[in-house]
């Protein structure tokens, strides 16, 4: 079984037996993201689950994806729960819209995935930078040999619609 | 539609002290709330036959609180779960006695929610290692319930133009009811300002807007309508119930949107449906109040008002005590204590018999004044069809609707 690794105080466990998430952060670890593709309807799915959700099927793949998107909406911690995150505050949580798969296979349906909006560094992206509609691409933040998480970064693209953020 | 409208009550309910501190056991807890929801029914340990109680690892379990009070039971049942179980279970309750398998089954919660096993991960639940689903959001510093709801009630504001102010009036009127509720925690009536000027825990929710972590136990005893004929009290139907009822997407919701969007959508049909009426008969709800905006999403997806009004209907008035349709007449879990949805179950049961513990000097008798200045009286004017929206997360909920 791999050594469980330590993160802002969290033991984060992945076992050898862990069929969602082992190969997962390989391929975070050599800066890839991906998602499952259903090996029958081709639909893409998040985060890593057994069946289609749209189809049942049982097989799949990894698909690598652009790691572009749009954050979709957000919460900035200012009362860290975790004793590791309390230095960092406040700091965003983002949940990211992917730009593979937006309103499909309905419109309500999309690909999103859920981190923090880092800078470069990889420090935590300044409040007033955070908004609905921004763009952002996924940077990777190396943990151990065997697992990196995805985090996203804002880039200077031109925002998907309307930019909002909750005023001071 | 199959429909058991009517045939099921409500006959006993009781909780014990909500404190942040209770210095004792779940289990001593647990029986004390199970003893005096027993004897609240005028039904003896030999009457009760059925136990369910529902708990995340938390608290008690049935086999051990049963026997305390030398209660023998026919069907017991432990369930995985917290908030949204508890409408859940006494539609359970009233599926474990139409099979037959028992007559009488009390429901309870015990929790020291405040003093050993904290919601939001903190206490003896933060050295668990981080594993499984968890890890799609967990490692980024988004753990307590707080921090996971948070973005839904961000994209609300995005959609719809809701505000920090509007919501915060879930708060006040709450605030309103507790400083009618003897046993309420916080029993300060609160303003607006006092909401929006308190500290940010997670943008865009202030300290205010968040409800009380609590150590306490609550207890619910459900038969046949039959049986209540001749029990203590006038009787509270059950007119229809929804049990965690879900969104797609259980695992990651927020796959499937909008995600503004919660669970009430799906199961305002059930419990409407069994009931045969809509919201413009009910006389007063008790919403989940995990959050000052939890009510008012809740609101908005059973039909009280247009989805995206939620924000004005909150701030209209109409959820206080004199309003239209009161919400949460004890005060909630942002002001009487957090209980995981019982204690609005119990203040409906108690608002149907016309008999809520407040200040009122006939208050036992159902003699109340429906004054409801400060320290006065909290009991609904002629309330006769009540409705819970429970809640667990934004895509799981449930519904029950009360008559008396």
């Amino acid at each position: 079984m791999p050594e469980p690794v330590t993160y802002r105080g969290m033991t984060l466990l992945v076992p050898d037996n862990d069929s969602e998430w082992k190969e997962f952060y390989a391929h975070a670890r050599a800066h890839r993201l991906v998602v499952r593709r259903c090996a029958v309807c081709g639909l893409l799915r998040y985060p890593p689950s057994h069946a289609c959700p749209w189809c049942m099927d049982l097989g799949w793949a990894w698909h690598e994806v652009s790691g572009r998107g749009t954050i979709y909406s957000y919460a900035i911690v200012h009362h860290a729960i975790q004793p590791g995150f309390k230095a960092l505050t406040p700091y965003p949580v983002v949940l990211v819209e992917l730009d593979e798969q937006r309103g499909r296979p309905t419109p309500d349906e999309a690909l999103r995935i859920i981190a923090n909006l880092v800078r470069p560094d990889l420090t935590p992206e300044a409040e007033a930078s955070v908004a609905i509609g921004r763009r952002v691409r996924v940077v990777f933040q190396d943990l151990a040999e065997h697992l990196a998480l995805p985090q996203f970064t804002l880039t200077d693209e031109p925002p998907a619609g309307r930019v909002w953020r909750l005023s001071e | 539609m199959k429909t058991l409208r009517d045939r099921y009550c409500i006959v006993g309910v009781g909780e014990t002290e909500y404190s942040r501190g209770s210095g004792r056991t779940t289990r001593a807890l647990a029986v004390e709330a199970v003893r005096r929801a027993i004897l609240d029914a005028g039904l003896t340990a030999r009457d009760v036959d059925g136990m369910m109680d529902y708990q995340s690892g938390d608290s008690t379990l049935a086999n051990h609180v049963a026997p305390d009070l030398g209660i023998r039971l026919d069907f017991y049942m432990d369930v995985v779960g917290g908030g949204s179980s508890t409408e859940a279970l006494v539609g359970l309750a009233m599926g474990a006695i139409e099979t037959g398998m028992c007559r009488t089954v009390a429901i309870y919660r015990s929790m020291n929610g405040y003093s050993e096993f904290r919601i939001g991960g903190t206490g003896a639940r933060a050295a668990q290692p981080v594993r499984g689903l968890d890890l799609a959001q967990v490692p980024f510093g988004m753990r307590s319930a707080g921090q996971n709801f948070a973005p839904t009630f961000m994209r609300h504001m995005y959609e719809y133009g809701t505000t920090s102010e509007q919501v915060a009036h879930v708060k006040v009127a709450h605030s309103k009811h507790a400083s009618q509720n003897p046993k309420a925690l916080l029993r300060e009536r609160v303003s607006v300002a006092d909401v929006v000027g308190s500290r940010w825990i997670v943008k865009p929710l202030h300290l205010l807007d968040c409800c009380l972590e609590t150590d306490n136990a609550t207890c619910l005893v459900v038969t046949s309508a039959e049986r209540a004929r001749d029990l203590r009290h006038r009787p509270v139907h059950v007119m229809g119930v929804a049990g965690r009822v879900s969104k797609p997407r259980l695992d990651f919701h927020w796959a499937h949107g909008p995600i503004t969007r919660v669970a009430g959508y799906y199961a305002k049909d059930i419990v409407f449906g069994q009931a045969g009426i809509g919201p413009e008969d009910v006389d007063l709800t008790g919403s989940y109040d995990a959050f000052t905006f939890t009510t008012m999403l809740q609101l908005e997806e059973y039909g009280f008002c247009k989805k995206g009004e939620g924000g004005q209907y909150v701030s209209s008035g109409i959820i206080e005590l004199g309003g239209r349709r009161p919400n949460n007449t004890s005060g909630g879990h942002l002001c009487e204590g957090y209980t995981h949805g019982m204690s609005m179950v119990i203040e409906n049961v108690r608002q149907l018999r016309g008999t809520v513990d407040d200040s009122c000097p006939g208050a036992a008798e159902g003699v109340h004044s429906h004054d409801y200045a400060p320290g006065r009286c909290r009991q609904v004017k002629d309330a006769e069809i009540a409705m819970n929206l429970g809640w667990a997360v934004p895509p799981t909920g449930s519904a029950l609707i009360l008559r008396r």
